[in-house]
């Protein structure tokens, strides 16, 4: 009897032993929960039982483990019947008490393994569980040894699920922490995006991937007003199927979500227009203003999880509300910066493309910038300008450097027309503007010089200003392609005319007299020749010699020049008039005039240079004029074959000229 | 973006899929089963390009936490490459990168993986 004992002793020391091998073997609580109803079975040798575990919350008790029988769905359970099993904490309840506080659908699963003996296990005052075993084997009664037995393992039990519990805890409270954190670096995330450069779409499409993936939502659109329509534009989107629906600003959801300046969440409970329109039952709005300035909206659906869509919580509205301020903050930077750097781009394609020099000095007076136009003209590369300072720049330009100066000091626009330009050659010609440079609060910050190079055109005024009318010089500045001053063959009208018996004439008149006598003459000769574009080619005396198609080609050339010369003589009689009336004598004039090859250029020394044209038909032009009578114009032949249509010529006899074999054929115009 | 896809391919002794898509619950099943089916063929290495797949939520993360689990029954290993910055934080941060390695190419990955 007595070996009996020691050896059912010896029996369940070693279970209590295995005991805690399972205890702390397992990881898994399931695992752990199996391992030891199997071992208290085999301990009391009872071949069906169960542990059930209960849930505090959805108030019911569901199995760890069972054997022998098929293992139940959730059984509930009420608070009330908890209390009651409290009495029996530190010990068993045979089932016919038991079933008294159970629940009929607990009873009904106990029935099925014909439950015997329920153990409670509470740490504590914290109800863990019951563990229910059912009849000893071949029916033997169930000893005190078994029932202390099965109390120390059922006490060890509880503390093991306590402690798997708290663990449980912490693994969960672990994982809250996480997402926490993550929402947190989120937040952060697009709050450093608002400090870096980043590109609007791009931008827009990073917060809303970060916005579905923190929140579990399925798919989400940031939607983004438009000027002159209350439709939204999709601007960014994540597994939006219809990119075509159309979403009006105008919705209640989204008219709320500016009011409140924060989320809205839509269920199924409080459906709208907007859930039907998208075909989703959870949807969550909120809206991204900066400064109150509506940027759009963040529109997400359906949050995910392992069972299903459920609806977004007030959690998920003041994440996404917070996700949406910062992305808002961001997006305005971004935009902004995209226009700045439009209005910076388009500034700079006008600097780049107009032909005057734009150059701007910072405050001390260095140079920050220069547009291409200035690079050509001061004919230097950009890193010998750039960092410069004027004075070292323009050292050679005192002018210039005085209008800066000035501006500087009286912090009002200056300017001169037709200033050297030394600091690129001697002969560089501009006009010059300088102006204070202002910011958006209208502090200066330096100076602007607009530089236009007028060299050419200078060259050209000052070659011609005294030769041709005001309409020509115009015309080379438009196409100084026109203009070859280096030398051209070309054919061109030449007319002569001088003033019969001047000699005999000035010296009857005083010095003056004489001066003054020519002077009106010419003036009104020369402004006969500007209104039909001739050009005065040279004065020498009393002589004039006027070229029509020198600098400039044109169609009508000799015409023109039969018309001077009738004008000519048609003024010459008004003037005359004059100066009869004054008591001064009558001015007599020739006019001869050729057409046919010369060269024109510039003909002289660099000292003294001309613009002329020489060559036979010149000379020809000068003998014709020589030979003309007071008050005669003498045409060449080539003249009157180029213009009889237009004006009546008298043949005369041909003349012999100098320079010529043959007797030249001659016409008078009438 | 549109729905999830992936591909799978033979590298030695590792398998490596590519994703397509948002790992979400439905991605992340779709991982998963492809992962099963090879451990149950007795592969225990597997390589994971994210190229595609620059939204991660936190139920695709709970997935992997799953597989790799499953991996440690049978002494396999779980790497990632080409992830978005986006996903390797969340990586970071949700703990996975403990049991398992981002690497910053197939090559370095299959280097170490050997």
């Amino acid at each position: 009897m007595v070996e009996q004992t020691n050896d059912k002793t010896d029996y369940y020391l070693a279970s209590l032993h295995e005991l805690g091998e399972v205890l702390i073997k397992e990881e898994q609580t399931q695992d752990m929960g199996r391992g030891i109803l199997r071992l208290t079975l085999g301990t009391i040798m009872a071949s069906k039982g169960a542990i059930f575990l209960y849930d505090k919350e959805k108030e019911i008790y569901f199995s760890l483990a069972t054997q022998g029988f098929n293992e139940p769905g959730p059984l509930s359970s009420t608070p009330s019947q908890i209390e009651k099993l409290k009495y029996y904490s530190h010990g068993h309840i045979l089932i016919e008490v038991a079933k008294k506080t159970f629940t009929k659908e607990m009873n009904l699963a106990l029935d099925s393994f014909n439950a015997k003996i329920i153990i409670p296990l509470f740490y504590r005052n914290t109800f863990l569980g019951v563990v229910a075993v059912g009849k000893k084997f071949m029916n033997e009664e169930y000893s005190r040894a078994d029932m202390k037995v099965l109390e120390i393992i059922a006490n060890h039990l509880t503390k093991a699920l306590f402690n798997y519990q708290i663990l449980q805890n912490l693994e969960d409270k672990q994982n809250q922490l996480n997402l926490k954190l993550l929402e947190l670096e989120t937040l952060f995330d697009i709050s450093v995006a608002i400090s870096s450069v980043l590109n609007v779409e791009d931008l827009q499409e990073e917060i809303l991937w970060r916005s579905i993936g923190v929140l579990n939502a399925s798919k989400g659109v940031v939607l983004t007003p438009k000027d002159n329509s209350p439709i939204m534009e999709i601007s960014a989107s994540f597994n939006w199927q219809d990119e075509n629906v159309l979403l009006s600003n105008k919705l209640k959801v989204f008219s709320r979500a500016i009011k409140e300046k924060r989320g809205t969440i839509l269920t199924e409970k409080n459906k709208t227009s907007i859930q039907e329109k998208l075909g989703e039952e959870n949807i969550i709005v909120a809206p991204l203003q900066a400064k109150d300035k509506n940027l759009g909206f963040m529109l997400l659906c359906n949050k995910e999880t392992r069972t299903g869509n459920e609806p977004f919580n007030q959690n998920d509205r003041e994440l996404l509300s917070s996700l949406c301020n910062q992305a808002a903050v961001a997006l305005d930077n971004a935009r902004l910066f995209k226009d700045i750097t439009e209005e910076k781009q388009f500034n700079e394609s006008i600097l780049g493309s107009i032909a005057t020099g734009v150059i701007t000095l910072d405050t001390i007076g260095e140079i920050d910038s220069i547009n291409h136009a200035g690079i050509k003209i001061l004919k230097k590369e950009k890193k010998e300008i750039l960092g410069n300072h004027y004075m070292f720049l323009f050292e050679r330009d005192e002018t210039i450097m005085a209008l800066i100066q000035k501006t500087e000091t009286e912090q009002k626009p200056q300017s001169e027309q037709s200033v050297s330009f030394l600091t690129v050659s001697d002969e560089t010609i501009v006009n010059v503007s300088v102006a204070p440079r202002v910011d958006a609060d209208n502090n200066v910050h330096g100076v602007v010089l607009a530089i236009e190079d007028i060299t050419q055109q200078s060259k050209i005024k000052n070659t011609f200003k005294r030769y041709v009318s005001k309409q020509i010089v115009d015309q080379l500045l438009d196409d100084d392609a026109r203009l070859n001053l280096g030398g051209e063959k070309r054919t061109v009208t030449i007319l002569f005319t001088d003033i019969r018996g001047f000699t005999a004439m000035s010296e009857k008149m005083k010095p003056e007299e004489v001066v003054s006598t020519l002077n009106e003459y010419f003036s009104e000769m020369i402004d006969i020749v500007f209104k039909n574009n001739g050009t005065l080619d040279k004065i020498v005396g009393d002589e004039l010699m006027i070229v029509f198609g020198a600098p400039i080609l044109g169609d009508d050339d000799t015409e023109r020049a039969v018309r001077t010369a009738q004008e000519m003589m048609d003024t010459l009689k008004k003037l005359n008039k004059k100066r009869n009336k004054r008591g001064m004598s009558n001015i007599h004039i020739g006019i001869g005039i050729n057409s046919g090859p010369v060269v024109s250029g510039n003909i002289g020394s660099r000292e003294m240079m001309d613009y002329t044209v020489i060559g036979d038909a010149v000379n020809l032009g000068a003998r014709l004029c020589s030979n003309a009578a007071p008050g005669e114009i003498i045409a060449s032949e080539t003249v009157y074959n180029n213009t009889k249509d237009k004006f009546s010529f008298e043949k005369l006899e041909p003349i012999f000229v100098k320079g010529k074999k043959e007797k030249v054929e001659i016409y008078r115009a009438i | 973006m549109a729905d999830f896809s992936l591909k799978s391919r033979d590298e030695g002794d590792i398998v490596v899929i590519e994703t397509d898509g948002y790992l979400n619950n439905l991605g992340g099943e779709e991982v998963a089963k492809a992962c099963y089916e090879r451990i149950d063929e007795g592969r225990t290495k597997f390589l994971l390009n994210l190229e595609n797949s620059k939204v991660v939520n936190s139920i695709g993360v709970s997935i992997l936490i799953e597989i790799i689990e499953k991996l440690q029954d049978v002494d396999g290993k779980l790497a990632y490459y080409n992830l978005a910055p986006i996903v390797e934080k969340t990586f970071s941060i949700m703990g996975l990168t403990k049991y398992s390695s981002i690497y910053a190419s197939e090559a370095e990955a299959i280097e170490n993986m050997a």
